[in-house]
């Protein structure tokens, strides 16, 4: 340390009083202990990870069941598997309205992409209003 | 064990029993409010630094690994809160003009002359933080006021030895500035 730095680090140590720290308020050790009290009882109270998480982990669970359902039910060969969905998926063709595919004609996207492109806003729709419900509920 | 230690009442949180960071808290408290004073120069939310770091430790006591001690984990917790809420709230920076003391300010309110000075030294003290970079106020503060050598400082701050040497010879040379430029404008010598 050469002359000047020594001055200052006099200076500095002049008046500097290390005996002279700052003291917390009055109070601070009750004031820090209630809001951790109130952020135990708060985390007990908290929703576990699936009461908060219903509403994606239900459209989750419905649309892997739809995807599962799509890759096991083979393309016309409904007596394969009898189940009754796939009976309902045939109505669903029946009721549809039919969809002339002159504009996909050479297209290699697949006829369901149609009706799950047509379900994204009903999906959207539906996805508000459960979480309008839920939270009105909350 | 010590059962006055630390880790005696860290042990005790964990098995639930919360009244027992209360110890921890009483212990603390005083430095930690210390070093979020000086960094934040403001008494509101030195108080409000100090609690938060108080609560994340809390929060994050099972983790706390034994590596360093409670002290200086805390420190670091206080250090990097008090730092990011002065930078979140940055303002003006105070010229030589703006420090509010002259002599009769301190006499009018001490009980006498030593108290005035104390008073006086102080608060230049804390007006010469206020002029350097609030990283710079944690390291002068650990250094000066809690005596603290800078391998601590490192382990807290995460700055390395040689870097701290650096940048406390650039503050003291500040404040040792700001200090001689005050003394000249008022006329007290304690």
């Amino acid at each position: 340390m050469n002359k000047q730095e020594q001055y200052e680090e006099d200076l500095l140590r002049k008046f500097i009083n290390p005996e002279r720290i700052e003291k917390a308020p009055v109070g601070f050790t009750p004031k820090t202990m209630a809001r951790i009290q109130i952020e135990t009882q708060e985390a007990r109270l908290k929703p576990g990870f699936f009461a908060k998480n219903r509403v994606p982990l239900i459209s989750a669970a419905i649309i892997a069941g739809f995807i599962v359902i799509a890759v096991l039910v083979p393309a016309n060969d409904a007596d394969s598997v009898g189940s009754v969905f796939w009976q309902y998926m045939q109505n669903i063709k029946i009721t549809l309205p039919g969809i002339r595919d002159t504009v996909f004609k050479d297209s290699i996207i697949p006829g369901w992409m149609i009706y799950a492109l047509a379900a994204f806003p009903l999906l959207a729709f539906l996805d508000k209003a459960l979480f309008g419900f839920f939270h009105k509920q909350e | 064990m010590d059962p006055k230690s630390d880790i005696f009442y860290i042990g005790q949180v964990l098995e639930g029993k919360i009244n027992a960071y209360s110890y921890i808290v009483d212990r603390h408290k005083d430095n930690a409010y210390n070093l979020a004073l000086r960094i934040c120069g403001n008494r509101e939310e030195a108080e409000e630094v100090a609690q938060d770091a108080f609560i994340k430790a809390y929060r994050s006591l099972k983790n706390f690994g034994k590596r360093s001690s409670f002290g200086t984990w805390l420190y670091r917790i206080v250090y990097n809160t008090a730092i990011s809420l002065v930078r979140s709230r940055r303002k003006g920076m105070l010229t030589v003009e703006d420090f509010p003391a002259d002599a009769v300010d301190f006499l009018s309110f001490s009980k006498n002359e030593e108290e005035a000075a104390n008073e006086y030294r102080n608060s230049l003290i804390n007006f010469a933080l206020q002029k350097i970079s609030e990283e710079d106020r944690g390291l002068v503060t650990l250094y000066y006021f809690d005596d603290l050598d800078t391998e601590e400082i490192s382990k807290i701050t995460g700055i390395n030895k040689s870097g701290i040497k650096v940048r406390l010879f650039r503050a003291r040379k500040k404040m040792a500035e700001i200090i001689m430029k005050v003394e000249k404008k008022n006329v007290f010598l304690p």
